[in-house]
């Protein structure tokens, strides 16, 4: 049976099994090629993408579960071409190095501050305690983030 | 050819029972997925079928019934956290369910899927839940059955194909509770050890009862209840407590991980203890 689901505002339906990470389907049966399986088992953060507005890790979540939701990307994240603001604080900030946990650093990122919308430093690290940095160090990513925050 | 798993997504607790019966051996529930999808970096296979738990209502409750408080077992990490935040009696709860993973698994993983998972030792709903007293419902087709949380425990691994977790049934009390946990790093991965606390007191402030369980040290959490037969009478005072629970911990056989030796767990449980017991204050 087909899955149908909205994937960036748009229609779509999958023809995987039901138990296929949806990060695999995103990937290479719609080519949104942004969400990366990099641990394939919910440390790293990199496939994050939004079920129904939330953030979860698209490499746990079996395409059957994405029956009738709402599936954002990062790829939806910057309408018209333009950055959005966490992009485009991050580029000022210089954070993004080899850039494999970007897309999920952005969603994570987007969501938390749209819910917090001044948050701590604290609050910050929390947030993105399921999002793998191996490169920056985390320092310019939270500076990032407060940033677009005015805090 | 081996088929590719199935999955089919119940939306009622009947039709949840109905699938799990008529699938057997070869059927398990589906609950947040968290840790059926790993199966793969396991090397374990996964079931041909499975029966999805999203859509069932009836798990996704938490209400207050006769002295007790009925959390479903499709309730997330994260839900049960927001729901009980800011009551000192479960505060335990509330940190196990809002500190542990991080938060893209605390909105999929479930408190059912935590209770349930037979061969995962560091599961921390599962010691904070023991130092309540809470009782676990079963439901198969035929009916339901509640039991303490500790005898599931030790029949969990040979449950029954067909059976499902629907409640966790936390009794009302007057207690002050608190979670001790030591992931390796600051967050995001698994503790090494678990100490949940849950003490009444005295008129003179004296501890009158202390409920004490210890997860991720030995395989299946435990209570500890050398250590809350000591503490009960005695004052509630955080480096007494770590002192008696050094005298008491070589009671435990700490299992070696690849994170951590045995040893080690068993060697931090009088620092854990001594933090739950000032988190107390
Ligand atoms: C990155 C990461 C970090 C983690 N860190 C922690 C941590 O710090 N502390 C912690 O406690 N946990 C941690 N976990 C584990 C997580 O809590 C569990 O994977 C989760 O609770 C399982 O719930 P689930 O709903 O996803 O279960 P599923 O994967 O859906 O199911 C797990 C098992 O339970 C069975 N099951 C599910 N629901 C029921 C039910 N109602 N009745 C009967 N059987 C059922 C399933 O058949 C399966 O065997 C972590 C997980 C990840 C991925
Ligand atoms: S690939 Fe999903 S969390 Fe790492
Ligand atoms: S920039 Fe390389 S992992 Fe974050």
């Amino acid at each position: 049976m087909p899955i149908d689901m909205i994937v960036n505002g748009e229609a779509k339906q999958s023809a995987a099994d039901p138990m296929t990470p949806l990060v695999d389907v995103l990937r290479d049966e719609f080519h949104l090629t942004g969400a990366k399986p990099v641990c394939r088992e919910g440390f790293c953060g990199a496939c994050t993408v939004l079920v129904d507005g939330e953030p979860r890790a698209a490499c746990l979540t079996p395409a059957g579960l994405a029956q009738g939701r709402e599936i954002g990307t990062v790829e939806g994240l910057s309408a018209g071409g333009r950055l959005n603001p966490v992009q485009a604080s991050l580029v000022e900030h210089d954070a993004v190095q080899c850039g494999m946990c970007f897309p999920g650093m952005v969603v994570t990122l987007t969501h938390f501050l749209a819910q917090t919308p001044r948050p701590s430093r604290d609050q910050v690290r929390a947030a993105l305690t399921g999002n793998a940095c191996r490169c920056t160090g985390y320092e310019r990513i939270v500076a990032a983030a407060l940033d677009v925050a005015g805090a | 050819m081996t088929a590719s798993p199935s999955f089919y997504a119940a939306s009622s607790l009947p039709a949840a029972l109905d699938a799990l019966a008529e699938c057997g051996a070869e059927g398990a529930p589906l609950a947040g997925g968290t840790w059926i999808m790993r199966a793969p970096i396991r090397h374990e296979p996964l079931k041909p079928i499975y029966v999805g738990l999203g859509g069932v209502p009836e798990l996704t409750r938490i209400e207050e019934t006769d002295g007790a408080l009925a959390i479903g077992a499709g309730v997330t990490h994260s839900a049960l956290g927001e729901a009980i935040a800011g009551r000192p009696e479960l505060r335990v709860l509330a940190e196990a369910a809002g500190r542990s993973a991080n938060p893209a698994i605390r909105r999929a993983a479930t408190l059912g899927g935590n209770l349930c998972t037979a061969d995962f030792a560091a599961a921390d709903l599962v010691p904070a839940l023991l130092c309540l007293d809470a009782e676990v419902e079963i439901a198969a087709r035929g009916g339901t059955e509640r039991l303490p949380l500790a005898a599931f425990l030790d029949l969990r691994q040979s449950l029954e194909p067909g059976r499902l977790l629907t409640r966790v049934l936390v009794p009302r009390s007057a207690a002050f509770s608190a979670h001790a946990r030591l992931p390796l790093r600051k967050a995001g991965d698994y503790p090494t050890a678990i100490v949940s606390l849950s003490i009444t007191r005295d008129a003179a402030g004296r501890i009158a009862q202390a409920r004490i369980a210890v997860g991720s040290v030995e395989t299946v959490a435990r209570r500890w209840t050398r250590l809350e037969a000591a503490l009960a009478g005695a004052p509630l005072d955080a480096e007494a407590a770590h002192h008696m629970a050094t005298e008491l911990a070589d009671e435990f056989v700490g299992r070696d991980g690849v994170e951590a030796p045995g040893w080690y767990r068993v060697s931090v449980l009088p620092v854990l203890v001594r933090r739950a017991v000032i988190a107390l204050h």
